[in-house]
């Protein structure tokens, strides 16, 4: 029997991440992907005929460059084309507009408050900075603070020198973003509204808080570490949609040597002496390798894939622990035409861009009350690009597609998710699409809703969650996934971890599947 | 006179400084706003240190441990005790139910361990993490030794509990919605957060140091009290106090009276916001702006409740779940008071106080009523004044904290007017340890 030098679990972007730089150091590799196709959350589906769907994630803007460069993604057909506005839709029939132009966005700014204008360049410079502060830190393997070992200790020190080199000012800034609320963060730069709301609608995504809750701070700057060919804050949008990312990530990997089976999911992780030796696929086939790699969700890679007995219990405690709660859903349409706006009336550049549906704090946190207490929002956060007005061959001529990333949906919904349930969440979203932009029910061809419970169902993420697991301070880190076990490594000898579940985690970024693949070759497979 | 010092405020940290500085040879001078100290017992607890430099058991300080220390009502009628014997609450737990009883005493010990790491943070001013001082980084070093000698665990526990919600540190211990309603409301006090909110575990220990093991209410003295009746300094009440500030130095206090006092150097116990915005500190913009973005926002109505006699508990608490408190505090966060908020009595010294929870500043026609109801005593029992402004002079998150408390910077009690310090709640380590910010910062004065 082939016996491979590594077997990696999960076709997701970090696993194809993983394999791509493991075959590049000329190791021979297998990934296994449970679906007919790779891509895990990052894929496009022809769901209704002539419609393609990015199904779950929608944009692309954490992509590590390094990635992009080291496996030499847009010769394999990576190709990202800017998303240029952001048009929030105001319940009083205004509207803020944030555009790719930064004097115009000023100009618009000012419209609304000359302070917060003036306000927004100072604020624009800092996490600005700070996203460059933090930057070295998602490259970084996570020192152990409760260890002894010279590493550790060394990590620590760079990290405690790294900190105190950035300054008094960005120093305490960086303090107030890993605990603060967005809105309170933004409190002490802004007095418009909606533009407190949007910004800080960045802050909640994924997360199980809402804008005023501590902790989302953080979250806000992760999204503002967007980095696209070296230019911040730069949201994409990849030609072919996220599907196409992962498809020249996997194209990528197979260049370099690697082999990809698709339907192909794992069982077991197979373990002899503390060691794991391969994996028994579902159909009972049984695969050797050298070194095995989970890039599925802590949860899955250690009570799923493993007998739990082969794991200190402390560890399987902490696993168990870890919180996932996911929090999104995601509604897709085929349309017959675009919606029209009441704030911006007509078809135009603004349908290029996003449509942030946050008209004020009081309603994103609105939203956020529902949820707490187990039922989907009624007017929920959402989040809208028209896939189809950046790359045209997403619909049919004349035709276009609707993407609408939507929050609050909580996986433990009151009496759980069912068909009706499932429909009355895709009619809430409808319904508040419909009060900003009256007309655009009767444009819809086709409906696609997704609960977390069909993210979790589709996916495997667990509960749901587009992070694989919450992007909580308490997370983070040498915390994410087990204190201890932050460094890709597991307690079975030989199998490592790769997923968003490990650090730094979220987004299609690729950087846990790059710094995986580094540990594993420095460990020697 | 001459004075070397004036000190603003006559409350437990102004009254701490004063005699710290007296005891090391400053002529001092104290300035007070009110004629008479407030009745109300004085919250939390009183460091040790404190009460052996300046004397205090001989001056009459009481500190009270009511035992068992919090009675809240069960749902399906009668009451869970907790006493400060960690045994006999483990009994009473055992009653609603048997496996958060099993738990009650590692979690104890678990919270101890971390709240004494705070308590060893908090008699000493903040860590400096931006120095360059040898003996400063030697400081910060020892302190992080002594976190690390008290094991791996602890490590753990200190970097994932302190950002977390309390919610979350009680729903990975305990099922009892009672037990975990009481315990959260400590995480919540005076908070303008909910029990979900991150940052409030850190409240919660905050408020946990200085407590014996399984007890999870801070203690209750006569502290300010006893510290009046000390000598050595000059008292002036009845007088509101002004910084007076020349050159970006200051020079003394002027009354309301006119009257000015001159002294080389003031202590302000009040807060950071009203003692520094009289001054000219927009000559430092990044300063005035942190100053400006200081959060503290009452949320706390407090007062007084008349009975016919003693209540038999020390302590009664109105918080039956996580999900009530949380639900209090979502009125709030649209600026109405809570239609259901938390409300504890406590016996003290003879009075009754009552502390609810969240009320916004301003008046409150209905408030009065709805505690009422929820007390079963009638309204004209009832005296309760909801706070303009946090009690702590600033809320105890994670980002008012250590080295950003006050302000991000000026945490080692000064400030940019030379001459001019702070010595209140709003420095570290803040409200709810009346004395320790007034010893800390004597010492850094002196």
């Amino acid at each position: 029997m082939k016996q491979y030098d590594a077997i990696v679990i999960g076709g997701g972007h970090n696993g194809l991440v993983t394999a791509a730089y493991l075959a590049r150091a000329g190791k021979s590799v297998l990934v296994l992907e449970r679906r007919p196709r790779v891509g895990g959350a990052a894929v496009t589906e022809e769901i209704f005929p002539g419609f393609k769907f990015t199904m779950f994630s929608y944009v692309v803007s954490l992509l590590r460059p390094e990635i992009i460069r080291d496996l030499d993604l847009p010769r394999h057909g990576l190709h990202i084309l800017p998303l240029e506005s952001t048009v929030t839709p105001m319940e009083n029939g205004d509207y803020f507009a944030a555009w790719g132009d930064h004097d115009e966005t000023r100009r618009e700014l000012y419209r609304h408050s000359p302070r917060d204008a003036e306000a927004y360049d100072e604020y624009g410079r800092l996490m600005h900075f700070m996203a460059q502060a933090v930057k070295p830190i998602l490259g970084m393997v996570p020192p152990d603070p409760t260890s002894f070992a010279p590493s550790d200790l060394i990590g620590l020190l760079k990290l405690g020198k790294h900190f105190r080199g950035l300054g008094t000012e960005r120093l305490h800034a960086l303090v107030k973003l890993m605990t603060m609320s967005s809105a309170d963060f933004l409190d002490e730069w802004f007095e418009t509204d909606v533009l407190k709301a949007t910004k800080s609608a960045s802050g909640i995504i994924g997360t199980f808080l809402g804008p005023r809750s501590p902790g989302t701070a953080y979250v806000l700057l992760h999204h503002y570490m967007g980095e696209l060919d070296g230019v911040f804050r730069a949201w994409g949008f990849a030609k072919g949609g996220t599907g196409a990312v992962s498809e020249s990530i996997a194209s990528a990997a197979r260049s370099f040597g690697a082999e990809i089976k698709c339907d192909a999911g794992v069982s077991k992780v197979l373990v002899r002496n503390g060691r794991a030796t391969g994996v028994v696929l579902e159909n009972g086939d049984e695969l050797r390798a050298k070194t095995v790699v989970s890039s599925l969700d802590p949860r899955r890679t250690f009570l799923q894939l493993l007998e739990t007995d082969a794991l200190p219990s402390e560890f399987v405690a902490d696993i168990k622990r870890f919180k996932f709660r996911g929090s999104s859903g995601k509604v897709n349409l085929a349309l017959d035409a675009l919606p029209s706006f009441t704030c911006m009336p007509g078809i135009g550049r603004q349908h290029r861009g996003a449509f942030s549906i946050s008209p004020s704090l009081e309603y994103v946190e609105r939203a956020y009350d529902d949820a707490k207490y187990g039922e989907f929002s009624r007017r929920p956060y959402m989040d809208i690009v028209f896939p189809s007005m950046i790359d045209p061959g997403m619909a049919p001529p004349g035709k276009h597609v609707m993407s609408i990333f939507v929050q609050y949906a909580p996986y433990k919904l009151n009496g759980g998710w069912t068909d009706a349930k499932r429909e009355a969440f895709g009619d809430a979203v409808v319904n508040t699409v419909e009060s900003f932009a009256p007309g655009f029910k009767s444009k819809i061809l086709h409906r696609q809703v997704i609960t977390p419970l069909d993210i979790e169902r589709i996916t495997g993420l667990s509960e749901g969650n587009i992070f694989a697991g919450e992007l909580a301070l308490h997370q983070l880190f040498f915390l994410r996934p087990a204190p201890g076990w932050a460094k890709f490594a597991t307690p079975v000898r030989g199998f490592y971890q790769a997923g968003s579940g490990t650090h730094p985690g979220g987004g299609i970024m690729g950087a846990s599947g790059r710094l995986a693949a580094m540990r594993i070759l420095k460990d020697g497979v | 006179m001459k004075y070397d010092a004036i000190v603003i405020g006559a409350g437990a940290n102004g009254l701490v400084t004063a005699h710290y500085l007296a005891r090391a040879g400053k002529r001092v001078l104290i300035v007070e706003q009110h004629q008479a100290a407030d009745p109300s017992a004085d919250i939390g607890w009183v460091p040790d240190a404190i009460i052996r430099d300046l004397g205090l058991s001989g001056a009459g300080l009481r500190i009270e441990t009511p035992d068992p220390w919090i009675t809240a009502p069960l749902p399906a009628g009668g009451t869970l005790e907790l006493s400060r014997d960690i045994g006999r609450s483990v009994e009473a737990i055992r009653r609603i139910s048997p496996a958060d009883a099993a738990k009650w005493p590692e979690f104890c010990e678990r919270m101890r361990t971390l709240a004494s790491v705070l308590e060893r943070l908090y008699l000493v001013p903040p860590p400096d993490i931006e120095s360059t001082d040898v003996r400063e980084l030697a400081r910060i070093a020892g302190l992080g030794l002594y976190v690390r000698r008290r094991g791996k665990q602890t490590v753990i526990d200190l970097a994932r509990i302190l950002p977390m919600s309390i919610a979350e540190l009680l729903d990975d211990w305990f099922e009892s919605d009672v037990l975990k309603g009481l315990l959260g409301a400590l995480g919540i006090w005076h908070l303008k957060q909910g029990p979900r909110s991150g940052g409030t575990a850190f409240n919660f220990l905050h408020h946990h140091a200085g407590s014996a093991a399984g007890v999870f209410r801070p203690a209750r003295s006569n502290v300010t009290q006893a510290l009046s009746t000390l000598a050595g300094v000059d008292i002036r009440r009845g007088a509101r106090a002004t910084v007076l500030a020349k050159n970006g130095k200051a020079t003394g206090v002027v009354l309301d009276s006119g009257e000015t006092i001159p002294a080389p150097h003031v202590v302000s116990s009040a807060p950071p916001r009203a003692t520094l915005q009289p001054l000219a500190i927009e000559l430092y913009p990044d300063f005035a702006r942190a100053v400006s973005n200081i959060r503290a926002r009452g949320v706390v109505a407090r007062g007084t409740l008349t009975l016919e006699q003693a209540p038999a508990y020390s302590t009664f608490c109105i918080a039956p779940s996580l999900d009530y408190l949380e639900r209090a505090y979502d009125d709030i966060k649209y600026g109405k008071d809570s239609s259901a908020p938390y409300v504890e009595v406590q016996r003290t010294d003879g009075r009754v106080e009552v502390h609810v929870q969240f009320v916004p500043p301003g008046t409150h026609d209905a408030l009065a009523d709805r505690v009422a109801q929820i007390l079963n005593v009638r309204p004209n029992q009832l005296v309760l004044q909801p706070a303009a402004e946090s009690l702590y002079h600033g809320e105890l998150t994670l980002d008012q904290i250590l080295f950003m408390r006050p302000v991000p910077g000026w945490s080692r009690y000064r400030t940019p007017i030379e001459g001019l310090y702070l010595c209140g709640s709003g420095t570290h380590p803040g409200g709810g340890i009346p004395g320790a910010a007034g010893r800390n910062a004597a010492r850094e004065i002196l």
